[in-house]
């Protein structure tokens, strides 16, 4: 089945490109060209990943890290950046980053991590749903 | 004094540093879409010869108007950096005020973009000159940029005009509401205490309190 993918980077023109090869390359994708739109975006749809830009202009990628890990907590988010120090990366994985890629980034490496936040995000779904049914059991069942 | 040219060092290293990061993630960005737009070229001939796609030469023609652009955005990048990095050269020098503004904000747009603050600037009559030091001007006028901003309340407008009587600040920074607890608050840095010291000028703040200006002794 295809990873459904949330491209958010305030280059329009990378998001073109980056969205069409990873189309090619079976994914379904949607862009966001700014942080708020794309928490707009993920409170209508749901996502295996995002891959989010981490500096972009507005709500800077901390804030937009920590604000779509409190919406959707079992989003699966992969910061792209221009540069990244150890210590913001550190800082972004604390706060629920699942990885970081280094513009310009391979694309197969992303595909792989994609696929791998789409595993990741499905044993969190799994567990969600384990621990919503035994509740309800333990509810209703006695 | 040495303690103050070592503050005001610490301050000029900081502002060097956060203007070459920005440059450098705008130089990745257009790296960015040159590799992707490689790579969709790679991909286009993979599905021409394996699987018979007709190649389109409309789309590599626009493929690679693609990447000139991104060459072309780069250069001006790397191009306004050697500007930057010959500010340092002279020590003293005869700079023109609104120039050294827009060049500033040019500079650091990606910066005043992530400050969410829209900038208009309303040029001088005539050429306003001051003799200083370029490098320690910029970062002045970073500074002040950057507190117009931050001082800048709800739709963020900050307007920068100039003086035109010798005793009034020659630079003035005006928004269109403040918060009043950064206003009452500018400035009081040790960092920016001492640039104001290393460059002679001083700070006023407007009758409304809804600005500041940058006060220089005399105008050539």
């Amino acid at each position: 089945m295809s990873e459904k993918v949330l491209l958010v980077d305030d280059e329009k023109e990378f998001l073109e490109i980056m969205s069409e090869r990873m189309q090619a390359r079976g994914m379904v994708v949607t862009t966001a060209e700014s942080a708020d739109q794309a928490l707009s975006i993920i409170g209508k749809e749901s996502f295996d990943a995002i891959v989010m830009d981490f500096q972009m202009p507005g709500m800077d990628g901390m804030e937009a890290l920590k604000a779509i890990k409190n919406k959707k907590p079992e989003l699966q988010i992969i910061l792209l950046t221009g540069y990244a120090t150890i210590e913001k990366t550190v800082e972004a994985m604390k706060i629920g980053a699942t990885d970081f890629l280094e513009k310009p980034a391979d694309l197969e490496a992303l595909a792989k991590k994609i696929k791998e936040a789409k595993a990741e995000k499905m044993l969190i779904v799994e567990k969600q749903t384990e621990e919503k049914i035994k509740e309800i059991l333990q509810r209703y069942g006695g | 004094m040495a303690q103050n040219e070592n503050i005001i060092a610490h301050a000029g290293i900081r502002f060097f540093g956060s203007i070459s990061a920005s440059a450098t993630h705008e130089i990745k960005n257009n790296l960015a879409i040159i590799n992707e737009s490689a790579g969709l070229l790679k991909d286009l001939s993979l599905m021409a010869e394996k699987k018979g796609h007709p190649l389109s030469l409309e789309r590599i023609n626009d493929i690679s108007e693609r990447m000139i652009r991104q060459v072309q955005r780069a250069d001006l990048v790397l191009k306004k950096m050697s500007r930057f990095s010959h500010s340092v050269d002279q020590a003293m020098e005869i700079t023109d005020l609104e120039k050294t503004i827009i060049f500033v904000l040019d500079l650091a747009s990606r910066l005043v973009e992530r400050q969410g603050a829209v900038l208009e600037i309303i040029s001088p009559v005539a050429p306003m000159l001051v003799s200083t030091n370029l490098f320690f001007l910029e970062n002045m006028i970073w500074r002040a940029i950057e507190t117009a901003c931050c001082a800048a309340d709800n739709e963020k407008g900050v307007k920068i005009s100039f003086g035109t009587n010798v005793s009034e600040p020659l630079i003035w920074f005006t928004m269109n509401r403040v918060k009043k607890e950064i206003m009452d608050d500018i400035f009081r840095s040790k960092e920016d205490l001492a640039l104001i010291s290393y460059l002679n000028i001083s700070i006023e703040k407007n009758n409304k309190n809804t600005g500041f200006g940058l006060l220089w002794p005399k105008c050539i």
